[in-house]
């Protein structure tokens, strides 16, 4: 099992590898991921949201939404651990 | 080909940290040592996308010189150059993915302590073995 899990381990990195070589430079200033969307955040932040810094005023304005669901995460992962730790009395067993 | 090697090394470097994280997932037979790995494959995967935000000779997502609300009279005397800042987008999602992350974790070692509680044992083998 543990050859079969390093041989599986070692063909997955393998092949994620062969795909960063497509991948945008470290550092690269005109990269996909900072050349489309991203621009409009850094230039109309501060006419949006009178807020300088650019990530507060993505996660709390232009995706408050998201935020909001975010804070459901957070309340369905506690309430579920309080859930599975509760002691009940009728099916206590060690 | 040095500089080949340094414009991609940041990928391979998470790339081993994720694949370590996914060995110990995959093979391990502890289960907390599973949750463990999880934790460490989701680490990679944050600083996987930190680093796509980075650009050469930029500063943190900050505004410089910012005028808070009096910007919208003064928006046209103050041009921003987009290359000045590195790419918040990325930062944002990964608060998110951190926030998953915590909530993922604590729910699996809730689980954990119950399965030992029920079990005695952490070993996944051993669960099985009583299950049957």
């Amino acid at each position: 099992m543990k050859v079969l899990g390093f041989i599986v381990t070692v063909l997955t990195g393998a092949l994620l590898i062969y795909g960063t070589l497509d991948m945008p430079n470290y550092g690269d200033p005109d990269s996909p991921a900072s050349s489309h969307v991203s621009p409009r955040y850094i230039t109309d932040t501060e006419i949006d949201t009178a807020t300088p810094n650019i990530v507060t005023s993505v996660l709390a304005d232009y995706r408050g939404y998201d935020t909001l669901g975010e804070t459901t995460v957070i309340f369905t992962a506690g309430m579920s651990c309080i859930l599975i730790l509760r002691r009940r009395k009728k099916s206590y067993k060690v | 080909m040095l500089e080949f090697i340094i414009s991609k090394y940041n990928f391979w470097i998470y790339i081993i940290l994720m694949m370590i994280g996914f060995y110990a997932m995959i093979a391990k037979t502890n289960l907390v040592k599973k949750i463990i790995g999880m934790n460490i494959f989701q680490t990679a995967i944050i600083l996987f996308f930190v680093s796509t935000a980075y650009k050469s000779d930029a500063t943190l997502p900050i505004l410089l010189n910012s005028q808070g609300h009096g910007a919208g009279h003064h928006a046209a005397e103050q041009v921003i150059e987009v290359s000045q800042y590195i790419n918040p987008l990325p930062h944002v999602l990964m608060l998110t993915a951190i926030v998953v992350m915590v909530a993922t974790l604590g729910v699996a070692l809730a689980i954990v302590i119950r399965v030992y509680r029920d079990y005695g044992t952490l070993n996944e083998d051993e669960i099985i073995k009583a299950i049957k």
